[in-house]
C-alpha cells in the first residue's frame, strides 16, 4: 500500500513539474519570438541606414536594391519592403498563436491530470483513514467483552467457587458471547450497508407478524431486565419493504430500546403502528434513559454510543441505529427520534412506504 | 487476608467487567465498589475517598484521563490504575501524564491485575509509612522544605511548591539514603514498580523537575547529583 502511495505521489509530482515546465516554455517562447522580431527589425534598420548612406554616396539604386533584397530602394528613399514587414508581423503572430494553443492545451491536460490524481489521492486517504478508524473501533468494541470473558474464565480457574457463583459466571460468559455474536452480525451488516452491497427486495411485508416474531426473541431478556414489551400493531398493515430489512430494523430498534430501559432498573417498551396514507408509521417508545436534544444528531452515526455507560454497553456496538437508518433509507423509508431529555424515555418513529391497495 | 482493609473504587462502564473486577477484589479481601460514569466518579470523590482507583479510559460523561486530571487538580493523590482497551504507547503515556500510576490493557490476566493492585498499594504503604515513621514527614535541606504528606514544599527562595506524587516519592526514595547512589532502576521499581515507562529516561525528567524546584542553579546542581551511567545521589548539603 505504501509503495503504491509513493508511486502516486511521484506521478503527481512529475505532472506538476511538467506543468511548470510547460508554463515556463510558453513564457520563454513568447519572449524569444518577440526578441527575434526585435533583432530582425534592428537588422533592417541597419540595412536601411547603410542603403541610405550608399544612396547619398551616389551608388546607383539598382545596385543597392540587389545588395539588400528585403529593402525597397528608390532614387531618393529607402524603406523596408511592406510585404516583408507584414510577413514579419504575421510570422510573429502565427508563432505566438501556435505556442498559445499547443502550450495551453498541454497545460490544460496537465492541470486536469493533477486534479484527477489529487482527487484520487484524497479519496484514497479518506477511505484508508475510515478503514483504520473502523478497525480501531471494532477492535476496541471487542476488547471489552473479551476482557469480561477472560476475567470470568480466569476467576473460575483461580478460585473455588460455589455452584451458584459458577452458574452466574457461566451466564455472564454466555451473555458476553451473545454480545460478541451480535457485534459480528452488526459489523457485517453495517459494512455491507456502507458499501451498498446489500440487495434489497421490495415486497409486501405484514408488519404485525414481523414485529411479533422479533419481540418473541427478546421476551426472555426483557423479563430478566424487568422490562415489559407491548405491541399493538393492526393485523392488516402491510409495508412495502424487504422482509429481512424489516426484521433487522425492528430487531435493532428493539435492542436499542431494551438497552435504554435496562439501566433504569426496568420499565416499558411499546410498539404501535398506524397508516398515514402513503406511509405506515411504527412508533417505538421506551421509558429508558432518553437523550439530550443536542445529542440527537449523533444518534444514527456509526459507533456513537451516547449512553454506553448506563448499561447499554451490554450489547451496544454503536452500530444498531446506523443500520436502522441505512436500511430505512435503502428501502424508501425514514426514521426519526425524539426524547424529552435524559431520564425521560425516547420515541423512535419508523416510516415505511405503504402497500398500495 | 492479613493485609489491612483497602478500599478500591472501580470506574468502569461495562457492567460485566466492573462486576468481575469488583468480585475478584472482594475475594482478595479488598473493599470494592464500582461506578460506571466519569462524572459520577468525580462527584463520588468529592465526599468519599479510597486507597486505589481502577479507571477505565473510554467512559461516558467524562473520559478516564479527564477524571484523573480533575482528581489530581483537586488534590486527590489516590493512586490510579488505568484499565482500558486502548493499550498503545501514546495512550499509556497520556494516562501517566494525567497522573496515573499504572496502566493495564484489556483483555488482561486476572493474576497480573491483582499483582499490580497489590504492588501499587504496597508502594503507597511504603511511602505513607516512611513519611509517618521516620522521625519527620518534613524534609529540610539548604533552605528548602518538603512536606511529604501534603505534597507541598517551599524552595530556598521562599516560593511555594506543589509536588506531584511521583516527584514526592522520588524525593523520598533519594532522601532516605542521603549521600548514597540510588540507581534509576531502583527508583523505577520503588516509585512505579513496573515497566510502565518505555525507558529510565523518565526518571531523568523527574529529577530535572526536582532540580528546577529546589536547586539554586539547576544547571549546576548540588543536591540532585547525576552519577553517570548509574543513577542519582541526593546531597542535603549537611553531609560534611
Amino acid at each position: 500500500m505504501k509503495r503504491s502511495r509513493l508511486f502516486q505521489i511521484t506521478v503527481l509530482l512529475l505532472v506538476v513539474v511538467a506543468a511548470v515546465q510547460d508554463g515556463y516554455w510558453l513564457f520563454d517562447q513568447h519572449l524569444r519570438g518577440a526578441e527575434k522580431t526585435v533583432s530582425l527589425m534592428r537588422l533592417y534598420d541597419q540595412q536601411s541606414a547603410a542603403a541610405e548612406a550608399m544612396l547619398a554616396a551616389g551608388v546607383p539604386a539598382a545596385r543597392i536594391q540587389a545588395l539588400f533584397p528585403d529593402l525597397s530602394v528608390s532614387v531618393d528613399h529607402v524603406a523596408l519592403a511592406p510585404e516583408h514587414l507584414a510577413g514579419l508581423i504575421d510570422e510573429q503572430r502565427r508563432r505566438l498563436t501556435q505556442y498559445l494553443w499547443e502550450g495551453g492545451f498541454f497545460l490544460f491536460a496537465l492541470f486536469a491530470c493533477i486534479g484527477v490524481i489529487f482527487a484520487a489521492l484524497r479519496v484514497e486517504t479518506r477511505v484508508l483513514n475510515e478503514q483504520e478508524q473502523f478497525l480501531a473501533l471494532v477492535s476496541h468494541q471487542f476488547k471489552t467483552p473479551l476482557a469480561s470473558l477472560q476475567l470470568s474464565l480466569e476467576t473460575m480457574s483461580l478460585r473455588q467457587l460455589p455452584a451458584e457463583r459458577s452458574r452466574a459466571l457461566i451466564d455472564r460468559m454466555l451473555l458476553d458471547l451473545t454480545r460478541m455474536e451480535t457485534m459480528v452480525g452488526q459489523i457485517l451488516d453495517s459494512s455491507r450497508l456502507s458499501h451498498g452491497r446489500m440487495e434489497l427486495k421490495s415486497e409486501a411485508v405484514l408488519l404485525d407478524a414481523a414485529v411479533t416474531r422479533v419481540v418473541s426473541q427478546y421476551l426472555e431478556r426483557a423479563q430478566t431486565d424487568h422490562i415489559s414489551i407491548e405491541s399493538q400493531i393492526p393485523e392488516q398493515l402491510q409495508v412495502l419493504s424487504d422482509p429481512i430489512a424489516v426484521d433487522a430494523v425492528v430487531r435493532n430498534i428493539l435492542e436499542n430500546a431494551l438497552a435504554a430501559v435496562a439501566p433504569v432498573g426496568g420499565g416499558k417498551v411499546t410498539l404501535t403502528a398506524r397508516s398515514l396514507g402513503t406511509e405506515i408509521e411504527l412508533a417505538v417508545r421506551d421509558s429508558g434513559i432518553g437523550f439530550r436534544a443536542s445529542d440527537q444528531s449523533q444518534l444514527f452515526r456509526k459507533f456513537s454510543r451516547l449512553n454506553a455507560g448506563a448499561g447499554s454497553s451490554y450489547y451496544g456496538t454503536g452500530l444498531g441505529l446506523f443500520i436502522v437508518q441505512r436500511l430505512m433509507q435503502l428501502t424508501g423509508g425514514r426514521v426519526s427520534a425524539s426524547s424529552e431529555g435524559l431520564g425521560r424515555g425516547a420515541e423512535f418513529l419508523l416510516h415505511f412506504p405503504a402497500v398500495h391497495a | 487476608m492479613s493485609e489491612p482493609l483497602y478500599r478500591v473504587m472501580v470506574v468502569e462502564d461495562d457492567p460485566h467487567l466492573a462486576a468481575g473486577v469488583v468480585e475478584n477484589l472482594r475475594a482478595e479481601g479488598y473493599e470494592a465498589d464500582s461506578v460506571g460514569d466519569g462524572r459520577k466518579a468525580v462527584e463520588w470523590f468529592e465526599s468519599h475517598s479510597c486507597d486505589l482507583i481502577i479507571l477505565d479510559v473510554m467512559l461516558p460523561g467524562m473520559d478516564g484521563f479527564a477524571v484523573c486530571s480533575t482528581l489530581r487538580e483537586r488534590g486527590t493523590t489516590t493512586p490510579v490504575l488505568f484499565l482500558t482497551a486502548r493499550g498503545d504507547a501514546v495512550d499509556r503515556i497520556r494516562g501517566l501524564e494525567a497522573g496515573g500510576d499504572d496502566y493495564l490493557a484489556k483483555p488482561f490476566h486476572l493474576q497480573e491485575f491483582l499483582l499490580r493492585v497489590r504492588a501499587i498499594l504496597r508502594r503507597w504503604d511504603w511511602y505513607r509509612e516512611s513519611a509517618r515513621t521516620q522521625g519527620s514527614d518534613v524534609l529540610r535541606f539548604a533552605g528548602n522544605e518538603v512536606d511529604f504528606r501534603a505534597f507541598r514544599g517551599r524552595s530556598w527562595n521562599g516560593e511555594a511548591q506543589e509536588l506531584t506524587e511521583k516527584e514526592a516519592m522520588i524525593l523520598k526514595v533519594l532522601a532516605e539514603k542521603p549521600g548514597e547512589i540510588v540507581s534509576r532502576e531502583d527508583l523505577l521499581e520503588k516509585v512505579w514498580g513496573y515497566d510502565v515507562f518505555p525507558s529510565t529516561r523518565t526518571v531523568d525528567n523527574f529529577i530535572l523537575r526536582l532540580r528546577k524546584r529546589f536547586e539554586r542553579d539547576p544547571a549546576t546542581p548540588v543536591h540532585f547529583l547525576t552519577v553517570w551511567g548509574v543513577g542519582y545521589r541526593f546531597m542535603s548539603g549537611e553531609e560534611s
